[in-house]
């Protein structure tokens, strides 16, 4: 009895090791299979580890997330800033295309021209809707006259009015005071085109027996010497005979989108060159 | 002077505005007439004199942007600038309405000038369907510039303008 009071914790300890001992060593053999007591731990521990986990995987995602939200905003207005410059650049690049065609164009007409031309941009429109008239961007610093040509890729624009050093005005062939020597492409009857408003022309002093039919193009006759011959002016949208007079009525549709016009040529030829 | 030096810049604005870049923006027909406003205003705020003279000035540079006849608009917004001055002693020009309803009484009487002018001065087969067509929305531009206008410090101002 007094050797259990003095040596027993020793002895249990003892004993306890010896038995931790003989345990791990009796599991050894049988190291891949679970054995009761860890299927017991297993079971009783199961029902509580599995939400133990979602909420551990819930806090993890979301101090991962708002680490990660710290560099988003970040990255997002970055991002934003990079899409503007992309969208700018996308825009630009399509206006650039545009240009091209356009000047392509042009320049396919300049080269159908036997005359210098010089290329102008417009400026401004008309303060007035009922007067029909630009301005460009060159004047007569660049050699400009009053009376010159003006002609666009798809055809007849109008003629010079006024003029300044570096800007000038442009009668559009629609303006009610416009007058165009021209001729019916197809049956080359011959008339005046004069302008309507409205975006519109008409063909005046054709006679009756004149064949004109709607459809027809009409071009420059060179009468008068302000336009080169065979320049496009427009279409024959409307051909009215009245049963009394001596003309017919044409209205004319012009080829240039006059409303739409940026670039332009000018004839460097004064009419009575 | 830094309210002349105002006046210039505001004129040239105007000018600008019209006739480049209203009309990239705005549909056709549908251009406000700001010279008119302006001399409108004038008309109304100013004193006769020395407005009278703006007035024909702005009429002048109206002209020289617009179809092919130097001295139309002048000749139309001085008429109707006396006819303003003659009866603004009896209106109360501070009133913002009465603004709006001057610059529609004032642009009819301009397109009604310019085409008697047109008609017994020059050859212009045509134009008074144009104008005519263009009317209406010409009207309704100067309206909605005029009542814009009204919105400025410059109208509230109890001043005399120039």
């Amino acid at each position: 009895m007094e050797f259990f009071k003095k040596f027993g914790l020793a002895v249990l300890a003892g004993t306890g090791i010896l038995a931790a001992l003989i345990f791990y060593s009796l599991n050894i053999p049988d190291k891949r299979s679970a054995n009761f007591v860890e299927r017991g731990v297993m079971t009783v521990f199961a029902p509580v580890m599995k939400p133990a986990a979602r909420v551990s995987g819930f806090f993890e995602d979301a101090w991962d997330n708002y680490l990660n939200l710290v560099g988003v905003r970040q990255e997002n207005l970055r991002m934003r800033d990079e899409i503007k410059g992309l969208n700018a650049r996308i825009v630009a690049a399509g206006e650039t295309a545009l240009a091209n065609q356009r000047l392509e164009r042009l320049l396919g007409m300049k080269n159908t021209l036997k005359s210098p031309v010089l290329s102008v941009s417009v400026i401004g429109e008309d303060l007035n809707s009922w007067f029909r008239t630009l301005v460009i961007d060159q004047g007569s610093s660049s050699g400009i006259a009053e009376g010159m040509a003006v002609v666009a890729a798809d055809g007849v624009v109008g003629q010079i009015v006024k003029v300044a050093s570096n800007t000038s005005r442009v009668l559009l062939l629609t303006d009610h005071t416009s007058g165009i020597a021209a001729t019916i492409q197809r049956s080359r009857a011959r008339g005046v085109v004069k302008g309507k408003g409205e975006g519109l022309c008409s063909l005046e002093f054709t006679t009756r027996e004149e064949d004109v039919k709607v459809g027809d193009v009409v071009i420059t006759s060179g009468i008068g010497g302000v336009f080169l011959k065979g320049i496009p002016i427009g279409e024959v949208t409307m051909v009215k005979r009245g049963e009394y007079g001596i003309f017919q009525t044409v209205i004319i549709k012009p080829l240039v989108r006059l409303a739409h016009l940026e670039e332009a040529l000018v004839v460097l030829k004064v009419p009575n060159d | 002077m830094i309210r002349n030096a105002v006046a210039v810049v505001a004129l040239v604005l105007a000018v600008v505005l019209q006739t480049s870049v209203l009309p990239v923006h705005v549909a056709g027909s549908f251009k406000p007439d700001l010279l008119l406003v302006a001399m409108v205003f004038v008309a109304l705020r100013g004193p006769v004199v020395q407005g009278a003279l703006l007035a024909w000035v702005l009429g002048l540079i109206k002209d020289v942007f617009s179809g092919l006849y130097l001295g139309l608009n002048a000749f139309s917004f001085l008429i109707i600038f006396l006819i303003i001055t003659s009866i603004s002693d009896l209106l109360y020009a501070e009133s913002g309405e009465l603004f709006v309803v001057t610059v529609s009484a004032a642009t009819l009487a301009c397109v009604t000038a310019n085409l008697i002018l047109l008609i017994m001065l020059t050859s212009t087969p045509g134009i008074a369907y144009s104008m005519f067509a263009a009317l209406l929305p010409h009207l309704l531009s100067n309206a909605f510039a005029a009542s814009l206008v009204t919105l400025l410090p410059v109208f509230s101002s109890p001043q005399e303008v120039l």
